[in-house]
């Protein structure tokens, strides 16, 4: 209500409360106790009893004696107004001219009745102290052929005390019957200032005008709606003017929303067991977004009203006063369940009401680099507005851009209705199939107070034309958001053909048994050989030195004679000379006859041996047949016998 | 005539009822129903060949083809990897590995690598450990024949070349054996796991009331570092660990 500018509401509020007098609506015409219509009622059953008998007579085909049909005309004269008496109910009560009133003001008790009686007996009052009665007064008249009776004895009482006191029955006897009346609560308060003024135009306003919040539900689950309906209700004895707010609740804890009202309209309704007229001045839906005892602050009203008073002015009409009064609607108190721990699905997140979901693409089949709309859509009741959408899970080689949100919600008195949806562009880079996997959306249904999941169907993007992927690490310093170099287009493979089946089993030739004999042996080959070659060279080596051996071992054998002749001359260059020959002889198979100094180096240079050896060898025999003739000393003796052993070996290293 | 009948059925059983025979006529059966559209028998014939004992690069592939056919992406994803193992530079494998890693819903990416890294990785997986293997036997050979040439050789000038490439060959064996080392290492050392559930929670410890880390999503390739009890801890491309339920993850090497 806040929404419209003051004078149109106020204008409005004019046309809607201050309604002519003959509306039903207002003055007092209208206002029917319980018992005025008891009465009226029973007036009518009367009426409807008696008229038969009267309407049905001339129908009645009876015998035509005058005199009879005047004896009952004469009957009926007499006897129908005492029939008539007879059948009204008797009525004995009491009134009081207030319930409460101060310790210096007076009570008027009256204890009337319908029907003269007998043996009135007043009850006593306890309490009070009788000023003045009892008085009695009676009146009787005749409206329209009907007799009305009363009769009246009435008391002023004075309060002796504070307190809380019951006037207690009367009784009265009438036709025989004892009737009593019901006793009656009096609370005696402090002493007024104004004792026995009749009640002030605030008073009146006091008791016809009501502020009411009613609540569509007082124990809401979490994030439940709750409707508020704030509602001015005026007794239909005044008639309002104006009206303004003085404090807007603020709704601390509640995610609140207010429906505008379009057309104030005055409705009927009863409040405290009576009749008012009543106004909606404002409706908020409430989402509590907190558990536990929650408040609602009061809204309170200025309204401005007239009040009728008893004065009347010049042309007998009734003068108003007008008089303002503060209203406040009571503070409320919403005592709101959390929502149920077990089974609460993981991905709930916080949807209350009762909602459809759907995710649809807008194309299935496209080419890269086109894009494509994915919408994620929740409809229906609930609090919409204040939970997020399931996120869509789509392959990471999708381009997703941040979805686009829009809502369709209208609130009315049920809640929020409608739907939200968020949609994302995507964009494929690359050719393939992009398999969206089902996406799931819990909420809350607190109809049934039970948790709801639904669940959306998978759906596969294919991408027919594009690049083909290629993932790659990216190399440091260069840029992620870079876009990738559109290689050539591969399609997807087909499958192989030719088996190449092996038995499973870890078959590596690293490692391996052949794989260390492959390696040694290679290692070890060239050691081999150089190894063989070594020895060869000194198998080689050997055969020389065991030749010079040989060589020395035989000069040595065929000058061991020369050597025992050391000494002495002419035997030891005779022996010597026979040890050269006989080396000759077994070396090289020649007779001794046939020695020769020209001979033996024929021979030798035959067989290859170096001149110097052979000039060696016949020097040193040309020196064994100087020494019989000529004088040698023993060193020379030595020195021959050293230089035949070296010629030996020389000369038997070379054949 | 029956006789020789039975000459020929005995002489020909080895292949008609040979365990290789079998698996080569399911393999061509296979690839028929794949040609058909009939994934599911081409698979059940495949892990037929695999429970028959043999595998091969190709039978992995075929695999992955029939998963990635059906849109389930651990699989393919984890068939093509098994396929890689056997045939590390297959380029039909390599391209229709991209196209199941395209179905991945996780976009993990890895962490950037320096170039000197990313050189020695090029040079060290550039063949397979046991290529390597084979350079390095072959460069052995080499410098000890060139070895041996020098050691006979008598000639100065002729020998200093000999031991020269002799020197280099070695060398080069030298260092392409500790390359297939390297990378023989880091293959039997690595524990590489395809993610086989549709989704996974990765917690910080290994129970489910520790912080759930992050969620995984099938076809992501993660390194298990460490398993306790039915838990695994696991690393990402990117170099976050958590742990997570060990039968959620199919490790590459299970071969």
């Amino acid at each position: 209500m806040y929404l419209y500018p003051p004078e149109t509401m106020i204008d409005f509020l004019k046309t809607v409360f201050q309604l002519p007098a003959n509306n039903p609506f207002t003055g007092r015409s209208g206002y029917n106790t319980p018992f005025g219509n008891a009465s009226q009622c029973n007036g009518q059953g009367v009426v409807a009893e008696r008229y038969p008998k009267l309407t049905g007579k001339p129908k009645k085909p009876v015998p035509t004696f005058r005199s009879k049909i005047l004896g009952f005309l004469a009957a009926l004269l007499v006897i129908g107004p005492f029939l008539y008496a007879q059948e009204k109910e008797v009525i004995f009560q009491v009134n009081l001219s207030k319930e409460k009133l101060g310790v210096n003001e007076r009570l008027r008790v009256e204890f009337s009745m319908n029907k003269d009686g007998d043996n009135f007996n007043p009850p006593s009052f306890k309490g009070f102290k009788v000023a003045m009665g009892p008085s009695q007064s009676v009146s009787s008249s005749w409206v329209n052929g009907v007799r009305s009776f009363s009769k009246t004895y009435s008391y002023i009482l004075v309060p002796t005390a504070r307190g809380q006191f019951t006037i207690g029955q009367a009784t009265i006897d009438i036709e025989g019957n004892q009737y009593k009346t019901l006793p009656q609560t009096v609370v005696v308060t402090t002493s007024v200032d104004h004792p026995n003024a009749p009640p002030t135009a605030t008073d009146i306003a006091n008791e016809s005008l009501y502020l009411v919040a009613e609540l569509s539900k007082t124990n809401p689950y979490l994030n439940e709606a709750v409707t508020v309906v704030y509602k001015l209700y005026v007794s239909p004895e005044i008639s309002v003017t104006d009206y303004r707010p003085l404090d807007t609740p603020a709704y601390h804890n509640f995610w609140s929303q207010e429906i505008p009202i379009t057309e104030y309209t005055p409705q009927n309704g009863t409040y405290r067991g009576r009749p008012y007229r009543y106004v909606i001045l404002k409706k908020v839906v409430l989402y509590p977004q907190k558990s536990g005892k929650l408040n609602l602050e009061p809204l309170s009203l200025e309204v401005s009203a007239d009040i009728p008073t008893n004065r009347r002015d010049f042309f007998g009409l009734r003068m108003y006063t007008p008089t303002s009064k503060t209203v406040t609607a009571g503070r409320r108190t919403l005592e709101v369940k959390p929502l149920p721990e077990p089974g609460k699905p993981a991905n709930f997140n916080g949807a209350v009401g009762n909602f459809e979901f759907s995710v649809t693409v807008s194309k299935k089949q496209l080419n890269a680099l086109e894009s494509l709309q994915a919408k994620i859509e929740v409809s229906g009741a609930g609090n919409l507005k204040l939970f997020q959408l399931p996120e869509p899970e789509l392959p990471g080689a999708l381009e997703v851009y941040e979805p686009e949100y829009e809502e369709h919600i209208k609130t009315s008195s049920l809640g929020m209705q409608g739907k939200v949806a968020n949609t994302y562009t995507i964009v494929p880079s690359f050719k393939g199939k992009y398999p969206v996997p089902g996406s799931s959306f819990s909420y809350f249904n607190p109809e049934t107070e039970k948790y709801v999941t639904l669940h959306s169907k998978a759906i596969t993007i294919e991408v027919l034309k594009g690049p083909t992927a290629s993932t790659s690490i990216p190399p440091l310093g260069t840029t992620a958001n870079q876009p990738p170099v559109i290689p050539q287009v591969k399609p997807f493979y087909f499958i192989k053909l030719t088996p190449n089946l092996k038995g499973i089993g870890t078959t590596y030739f690293l490692g391996s048994l052949p794989f260390y004999a492959v390696l040694f042996t290679l290692l070890a080959l060239p050691f081999g050989i150089i190894f063989a070659f070594k020895k060869q060279a000194a198998l080689a080596g050997d055969r020389v030195s065991r030749k010079i051996q040989r060589a020395n071992r035989r000069a040595k054998k065929y000058l061991a004679t020369a050597k025992k002749q050391l000494g002495d001359k002419d035997a030891f260059y005779i022996a010597m000379e026979k040890g050269l020959h006989n080396y000759l002889k077994a070396k090289l198979n020649l007779e001794t006859s046939e020695f020769s100094k020209e001979k033996i180096t024929k021979i030798l240079q035959e067989k290859q041996v170096e001149k110097a050896a052979i000039q060696d060898f016949t020097a040193l025999l040309n020196n064994c047949e100087i020494a019989r003739y000529s004088p040698f000393s023993n060193v020379q003796m030595q020195n021959d016998y050293e230089k035949a052993r070296t010629v030996i070996s020389n000369v038997d290293k070379q054949l | 005539m029956k006789a020789q009948k039975w000459v020929v059925l005995l002489l020909f059983s080895p292949f008609v009822f040979g365990f290789s025979q079998d698996n080569t006529t399911l393999f061509t059966q296979a690839t028929a129903y794949y040609n058909q559209g009939n994934y599911t028998k081409a698979i059940a014939n495949y892990e037929q060949i695999l429970q028959n004992g043999e595998h091969s690069a190709a039978l992995y592939y075929n695999l992955g083809n029939c998963y990635y056919k059906r849109n389930a992406t651990g699989p393919a994803i984890y068939y093509y990897e098994k396929a890689l193992r056997l045939a590390p530079n297959d380029k039909e494998i390599l391209n229709n590995l991209h196209y199941a890693r395209n179905m991945r819903l996780d976009a993990i990416e890895p962490l950037p690598q320096t170039r000197l890294i990313q050189r020695y990785h090029t040079i060290v997986y550039f063949f397979s450990f046991d290529q390597w293997a084979y350079i390095a036997l072959t460069w052995i050979f080499l410098g000890i024949l060139t070895y041996l040439i020098y050691f006979f050789l008598r000639r100065t000038r002729q020998k200093r070349a000999a031991f020269l490439v002799s020197i280099f060959c070695l060398m080069l064996a030298a260092g392409s054996m500790v390359i297939a080392y390297i990378q023989y290492q880091d293959v039997t050392n690595e524990n590489t796991a395809i993610i086989f559930s549709p989704e996974v929670h990765v917690f910080s410890e290994p129970n489910s009331r520790s912080e759930a880390l992050f969620t995984l999503h099938e076809g992501t390739k993660a390194s298990v570092l460490n398993q306790w009890k039915n838990w695994s801890k696991i690393q990402l491309a990117n170099g976050q660990t958590g742990w997570l339920i060990s039968n959620n993850i199919r490790l590459l090497n299970d071969f």
